[in-house]
């Protein structure tokens, strides 16, 4: 059990979606306590999504869509940049794994470009880099990428002076604070 | 009522209030352990007592906000709002 008073954590950008839709009391209890912390890379990733979905939509579902991405927009917390600090670090992880420990996502009749993975996997990275720079705790809801960033990191602890270890929080174990 | 305007300080109006006696009682040893008077413990109380109040309220707009950002979507909608692009495999 992972209690929301000992945050702030920051969020993942699978874990934020997952979060907001389980029926878990976990985050209301947090908000009340914290506010979200999230990578700018999360909010790069939520506005392509968004403006995807836009771009896809029937005319009579633009406004729905639109209304969704305010809101998301509207309920923002604490976003961390991608600054010199962060960049650094996430260029030492992209280095020490330059390919996805995964492969692409697949999905019925679709399937997951090997360049989006790619693009994926390195903003795991950024991800992860923010939040060893913020020295928060990660929620995430992605183990194969972030165990193996974590591992990694741990192998090579000369090439992170003064951080980590990278602290994993998978967001399924807070559905154990379900009331 | 009345209302004063102290210098460097917020504008005050007198009132009369009806408070829980063991409150006032805990007010009271508050403000002589620390030689303020009567009002400025219970000005500092129902201070902390709106901030609390106003940060409650963002977090359930917050937690609303974020609720009706993920409503209503498919699981493949979803994964494109998480990064992840899925195109037809025939495109590829």
């Amino acid at each position: 059990m992972v209690d929301p008073g000992s945050g702030p954590f920051l969020f993942d950008t699978s874990a934020e979606s997952w979060l907001a839709r389980t029926r878990s009391n976990w985050l209301r209890e947090y908000l009340s306590l914290h506010q979200l912390h999230i990578s700018a890379i999360t909010v790069l990733e939520r506005s392509r999504g968004y403006s995807l979905l836009y771009s896809s939509a029937p005319e009579n579902r633009k406004k729905k869509i639109e209304g969704m991405r305010v809101a998301w927009l509207s309920g923002l917390g604490r976003v961390w940049p991608l600054d010199g600090a962060v960049a650094v670090v996430a260029g030492e992880i992209m280095a020490l794994l330059p390919d996805p420990p995964t492969p692409p996502r697949r999905s019925h009749q679709l399937a997951e470009s090997r360049s989006e993975r790619l693009s994926r996997w390195r903003f795991d990275g950024m991800i992860a880099a923010t939040a060893l720079v913020a020295r928060l705790p990660l929620i995430h809801n992605n183990a194969a990428d972030f165990e193996a960033i974590r591992s990694a990191i741990e192998r090579s602890p000369g090439r992170f002076p003064d951080l980590g270890p990278l602290e994993l929080i998978r967001c399924r174990l807070l559905r154990e604070t379900v009331h | 009522m009345s209302t004063q305007h102290r210098a460097g300080g917020s504008k005050k109006r007198r009132t009369t209030l009806t408070l829980p006696v063991d409150s006032l009682t805990q007010a009271e040893r508050i403000a002589r352990a620390r030689k303020v008077n009567l009002s400025t413990v219970i000005s500092e109380a129902i201070s902390e007592g709106l901030r609390l109040h106003a940060a409650l309220e963002r977090s359930e707009q917050v937690f609303s906000a974020y609720k009706n950002a993920f409503s209503g979507l498919t699981d493949d909608e979803m994964a494109i709002l998480d990064g992840i692009i899925l195109e037809p495999a025939s495109r590829r």
